[in-house]
């Protein structure tokens, strides 16, 4: 199945290789449901992302954006169209190690510490690792004195920013963000956004976020893409004006309230009476 | 409440429904509510603290507890080490899940004739043992291996983890808390095959004790020797439990 999958990569790249650094070449991806039918998840889409490019996938939940991702992060497959990460096809850049991921879910192993699961990628990847690479990371995400807990003894925002930490570890071509703050309390994740911040305007790699509040994707992305559910369509793509760093004080100004008021219309396509 | 006074309470409420079984065993026995067959605790005690027995004791407790540690440890790693293969080669996995199964339906009571004219008697309880042993950690390591998250094998798969890194790093530790508690309940299945297998004529062993004193009527000594066995088995099987409760803190 594996070598399948290089063969079709390779097949694709002899028409032209692709210089996005995320590329969602008119992709239709549907899922078989019980009973023989298939469920349209997402429909032609197409989605170029330049390198260093902080995109926001926003939508409705049930839209199909989770599926983008996954099939960016080689999760799923596609029926048709392609997707290419610098030219290449996801899997390939799974199995070298090059992709970064964080889900709503922090996904951090219980039973090691901090320090633990963040050399874990280094573990899978059959390198040595990097104790100075971890320390950085710690505190890049400011977590410097918290190495030797437990996931257990840290709050929910802390644990994502380990989650954010160990995507980044070793520094992956992508950053993939698949609401990472959907499960954080309404303040916490005002917290966590401005630390993204932060930490993006550090690293400057390119990410592809996926949420469904409109004030986080206009707070962190370059590029807002707004979807339609059922199936899932990109039906607005609008550049965020305000530049980097960006203050959270860019929130309140009126420019910020009258593009999210834009972003809400656009998700809503058939406006309350 | 605290959990700490929570704790206390849970032990003293234990204490004290061990005091009140031990009270009505004392009673049943000294008012002959049960008949002759049914001795006092304290009838019992005194007759298995007496030193000219401590040898005799000694000796069927030795063989009882080497078959039970034999049987336990070959059962455990079989069932383990059988579960890991059938997780990484998954094609082969229905039918090891259907012989397990068939092994387990079969009363070790119908093999136990079997195995002595096939092995011979004194093993007779290992493999009885072995057998009861395997088939509870197989089922607890299997469901264990698949215990992992669905967004941590989705971890696993984005950071391009090989099968063998992902039962190692994963699999395995996510197991942890549910191979615990099949060692758990492995015990008392590890003295039931070692007693059973005894009974079939062994030459030593608590069960063969329980066996001879039950024919010569020797009421004390039939009670002693199971009292003996019941107490280690509960007493391995609380400790096994305190590990338990500390490996799933641990995975939590």
């Amino acid at each position: 199945m594996h070598r399948h999958a290089i063969l079709n990569a390779s097949n694709n790249s002899n028409n032209e290789r692709s210089t996005w650094a995320i590329d969602v070449d008119h992709v239709s991806k549907s899922f078989a449901l019980a009973g023989g039918q298939s469920l349209l998840a997402i429909d032609d889409v197409d989605i170029k992302i330049a390198k260093g490019e902080f995109v926001a996938l926003l939508g409705p939940s049930g839209c199909g954006k989770s599926t983008i991702l996954r099939l960016v992060a080689a999760l799923e497959q596609v029926n048709s169209g392609r997707v290419t990460i610098n030219g290449r096809a996801p899997v390939e850049l799974s199995r070298s190690h090059r992709l970064g991921v964080a889900f709503q879910d922090h996904a951090l192993l219980p039973w090691l510490t901090v320090e633990a699961n963040l050399a874990l990628p280094f573990h899978v990847a059959g390198q040595s690792v990097d104790k100075d690479r971890i320390a950085e990371l710690l505190n890049l995400v400011g977590l410097g004195a918290f190495g030797k807990a437990r996931p257990s003894q840290l709050s929910g925002g802390m644990r994502q920013r380990v989650s954010i930490a160990r995507a980044l570890a070793l520094r992956p071509e992508v950053l993939l963000l698949d609401e990472p703050f959907g499960a954080l309390d309404a303040v916490t994740r005002q917290h966590m956004n401005i630390e993204l911040q932060r930490i993006w305007s550090e690293q400057r790699i390119t990410t592809l976020l996926v949420t469904h509040s409109v004030e986080e994707a206009l707070f962190l992305a370059d590029r807002v893409l707004v979807m339609s559910g059922r199936p899932g369509r990109v039906i607005r793509s609008v550049e965020v004006p305000f530049g980097r760093p960006r203050a959270p004080a860019v929130q309140r100004t009126s420019e910020f309230h009258a593009l999210a008021d834009e972003l809400t219309l656009a998700l809503e396509p058939e406006p309350a009476a | 409440m605290s959990n700490a006074q929570e704790a206390w309470r849970t032990l003293g409420l234990g204490a004290l429904g061990i005091a009140l079984f031990l009270l009505a065993w004392e009673l049943i026995g000294l008012n002959r509510l049960a008949g002759l067959s049914w001795p006092a605790f304290s009838t019992v005690i005194d007759y298995a603290l007496q030193p000219p027995r401590y040898p005799m004791f000694g000796r069927a407790m030795g063989a009882t507890f080497t078959t039970v540690a034999v049987g336990y440890v070959s059962g455990a790693v079989l069932g383990i080490v059988l579960a890991g293969a059938v997780h990484v080669v998954t094609w082969f996995r229905p039918g090891v899940d259907r012989l397990a199964s068939v092994i387990h339906s079969i009363p070790p009571i119908a093999l136990a004739p079997l195995l002595i004219v096939l092995i011979n008697r004194d093993s007779t309880g290992i493999v009885i043992a072995a057998l009861n042993v395997f088939f509870i950690l197989y089922v607890a390591t299997g469901s264990g291996l698949n215990a992992s998250s669905k967004t941590h094998r989705d971890l696993f798969q984005v950071l391009g983890a090989r099968p063998s890194t992902r039962l190692m790093r994963l699999d395995f530790p996510a197991a942890l808390p549910a191979m615990v508690g099949g060692l758990k309940y492995a015990v008392p299945a590890a003295f039931i095959g070692a007693i059973l297998g005894e009974w079939f004529g062994s030459s030593r062993g608590l069960g063969l004790l329980m066996v001879s004193a039950m024919q010569n009527f020797q009421i004390p000594l039939l009670w002693s020797a199971v009292l003996i066995a019941s107490t280690s088995s509960l007493l391995l099987f609380g400790l096994m439990s305190l590990l338990e409760q500390s490996v799933r803190r641990r995975n939590r």
